[in-house]
């Protein structure tokens, strides 16, 4: 029926040349999940980002909320994302758009605290000397506060965009596609030990390359590097 | 609540416990590894990047390709569940042990080393207590996160309340769900709990203050 | 009391991003597009392979676009996202596991009788429509070499009997506990026990009655290696175990939406034999190919069943 020819010494291949097989084969649809994997997990992050910054801008300001929030998002960060997942499942359903929530709620914390952090950080007489200048709280805002903790925020979206890849693989629990998908078809085939490996590799790659890229981004956005060049 | 716990409760104990103890060897695991080494790095400092660095890029592989790639290694059970949470609970605590010992004042090591201590000596009786809190500072959020971590370890055979969850995400149970989720935050808080009482109880007289 | 106003605000604000954000750019043939059908099943490899043939064919044969939602945890669960709205065909279920599981009745081992309950069931309970089965049932099959099927004549289980005490038997573990079909309704319904009952993982069968520790085993019945190891399945003649025809379903609202959908899945129906599905497990298992292509293959092979009725015009560009 189907044409499997020249491919009986398959069986006698040992796991990596069947992982290079398995990547010959079906090399498009693993870019595919690949990209769907990434996107989940920047779309999460992203909506967070839009949400948190804010909120850290404002507590770093009215600080006697800062630890209620920081707080409030730490008993979050303590729910297994697996737990968190199947929870937010019984009230938005299955699919993608659940795992992008989910994503957003853990991404919150380590945002909120970094530009909380990042803001308080600012040299008070850098403010002192910015607000002699005769500048607006908006200019304050845009012009010191935010390029001078820009790189504290970066640090804290590194942190969020690793835990978002990790969320992304468990997805594939509640059918939202991405690199588990993979994962779960090697777990679930009878020898599926290289189609495991096809699956968990490229994701670990994503999180660890993902990692490095913004720890190289948040140093070159650390205002006390510029000096020094 | 009442015929939750009449038909899972005895399961729900035997969870706990499996959750526990899986957790706990693995913390216990990384506990003996990660503070000699980090102690061991103090003294060889060229070392010290490298092996961080390593450490923390273990601790960036997402939990699910860790898990799923003890499989072919290691088969399924246990087993794998406990060296793959070994080597997520590495990083915070060699961080923690490595900065807490360089930390230690250097005139308290200086007046140390003058009066004819040991290397051994110094580091038993003046640089590990002083680091204490610290190091359990850094065991704290392990445990913390290995409980967490543990919840998906049922996916490998490892049992544990995450066998709960899935048997809930799998079959459409949420009493299972939630019946899974509220006893691993609250293990979760209780370790933290529990571990920053140890914290408190090693931070040494002179550092109580700060 | 300004903070929560704009927490709330911020909250509202986001979760309107999410319910309008419902074709996020490059989840595209994404699972959340308006008017795509979107066909969920678990994660087996059998599972996974026919959620893409009905893929296939829609595409085949509409305009419509389809997408597979695979690897949830079970029909229970492919069912509870059908009756939610987040999926519109559920890609296959097994007639005995939907009365126990979905419709929670009593198992019933009569094959016409189970049937006609799950599709009255389906439609009293759900309002969906199970059709008829793609033509194979994935159920628990004895199998034994074909040496030992040759020297002793064995096409039934019943056939056993006469030597049953001789031989070792390697089952499923769970099969030894369970109620109804496992092994003391068996010993009931059949009169025989074997010399040894070992119980081992499911998987580990196949191999364990191919070299010879075992004689028989008892095995998933479309299993790839039962054509692999060129086994062979004793009929289960006394109806001991209950039916598990694989079928597709369908709610009638998404049906009235497409009536093309309707005639599609009856052109699946009776159009995989049990040889057919056992292959295509195979393949993709053994020779790591995604069950994507896989179903694509295959319906390539067989034409998309151009010829057989229904008649209906394939769309172009395929």
């Amino acid at each position: 029926m189907l044409n499997i020819e020249g491919l009986d010494e398959l069986t006698q291949m040992n796991t990596l040349q069947q992982l290079i097989y398995y990547v010959q084969q079906n090399g498009s649809y693993l870019w595919e999940q690949f990209l769907r994997h990434f996107l989940i997990s920047i779309y999460g992050v992203l909506f967070a980002a839009i949400v948190a910054i804010p909120i850290g801008f404002y507590i770093a300001r009215h600080s006697k909320l800062a630890d209620w929030v920081v707080g409030a998002a730490n008993v979050i960060q303590t729910i297994p994302s697996l737990a968190m997942l199947s929870l937010l499942m019984l009230g938005f359903g299955i699919g993608v758009n659940t795992v992008i929530i989910t994503v957003f709620l853990y991404s919150l914390l380590p945002i909120i605290k970094n530009t909380y952090a990042g803001v308080k950080n600012v040299d008070n007489a850098l403010m002192d000397a910015a607000k002699g200048m005769g500048m607006t709280r908006w200019q304050l805002t845009y012009k010191v506060e935010l390029p001078m903790a820009l790189s504290v925020i970066m640090a804290g979206l590194r942190n969020a965009l690793v835990v978002a890849i990790g969320v992304t693989a468990i997805g594939t629990f509640i059918g939202a596609g991405g690199l588990g998908d993979i994962i779960q078809r090697g777990v679930n085939a009878s020898e599926g030990g290289a189609i495991i490996l096809a699956g968990a590799i490229p994701t670990a790659l994503m999180a660890v390359t993902a990692d490095l890229v913004l720890a190289w981004l948040e140093k070159r956005l650390d205002p006390s590097s510029h000096k020094r060049r | 609540m009442v015929e939750f716990f009449n038909n899972y409760g005895s399961q729900m104990m035997r969870l706990i416990w499996e959750h526990l103890y899986i957790s706990m060897v693995a913390l216990g695991l990384g506990v003996v590894v990660a503070v000699p080494l980090g102690i061991l790095l103090t003294r060889t400092e060229k070392l010290a990047t490298g092996f961080i660095g390593v450490a923390s890029i273990l601790q960036t592989i997402p939990s699910l390709a860790l898990l799923a790639l003890m499989i072919p290694i290691f088969g399924i059970g246990r087993f794998p569940a406990i060296i793959a949470l070994f080597i997520y609970s590495l990083l915070p605590i060699l961080r923690n042990t490595y900065t807490g010992m360089r930390k230690v004042n250097p005139d308290l090591v200086d007046a140390a080393r003058g009066m004819g201590m040991t290397e051994f000596q110094l580091i038993k009786k003046v640089e590990l207590p002083q680091a204490a809190p610290v190091i359990m500072a850094g065991i704290r959020l392990s445990g913390t996160y290995v409980i967490a971590w543990a919840a998906l370890a049922s996916y490998i055979g490892a049992g544990g309340l995450g066998d709960f969850i899935f048997n809930g995400l799998n079959l459409y149970i949420p009493e299972l769900i939630i019946g899974g989720t509220i006893p691993v935050t609250i293990l979760a808080l209780l370790v933290d709990f529990v571990l920053g009482q140890v914290e408190k109880k090693v931070t040494p007289r002179n550092q109580i203050t700060e | 009391m300004r903070l929560k106003k704009r927490v709330k605000v911020a909250a509202l604000a986001s979760t309107a991003v999410f319910m309008t954000a419902c074709s996020l750019p490059g989840l595209g043939a994404g699972l959340t597009e308006e008017g795509n059908i979107r066909i969920a099943t678990q994660s087996s490899t059998e599972m996974v392979i026919l959620g893409y043939i009905v893929q296939g064919m829609v595409n085949h044969y509409s305009e419509i676009n389809a997408d597979v939602i695979q690897n949830l945890g079970s029909s229970t669960m492919v069912n509870q996202a059908i009756v939610q709205g987040d999926a519109d065909v559920a890609a296959v279920s097994y007639t005995g596991t939907a009365l126990t599981g979905e419709l929670g009745m009593d198992p019933i081992t009569d094959p016409d009788e189970a049937r006609e309950a799950v599709t009255d069931g389906f439609e009293e309970q759900f309002n969906i429509k199970y059709y008829p089965s793609y033509g194979f049932e994935n159920t628990y099959a004895f199998l034994v070499t074909q040496e030992l099927a040759e020297e002793h004549d064995l096409v039934n289980v019943s056939d056993l009997e006469s030597i049953a005490e001789e031989l070792t038997a390697g089952v499923d573990n769970s099969w030894m506990e369970r109620e109804g079909d496992g092994y003391r309704a068996f010993l009931d319904t059949y009169q025989f026990d074997f010399e040894t009952v070992y119980p081992m993982q499911v998987g580990l069968v196949y191999d364990a009655v191919q070299s010879g520790d075992m004689d028989v085993v008892l095995g998933y019945s479309t299993d790839g290696r039962i054509a692999s190891y060129d086994l062979v399945l004793l009929e289960d003649d006394l109806n001991f175990f209950p039916p598990y025809d694989a079928s597709p379903s369908v709610p009638f609202e998404i049906l009235e939406e497409h009536p093309i959908l309707d005639d599609i899945l009856a052109k699946l129906e009776g159009a995989i034999d049990t040889d057919m599905m056992q292959e295509m497990n195979y393949i993709a298992d053994e020779y790591l190919l995604e069950p994507a292509t896989v179903a694509r293959e295959f319906l390539e092979a067989n034409n998309f069943f151009e010829d057989s009725e229904p008649y209906l015009e394939p769309v172009g560009g395929e």
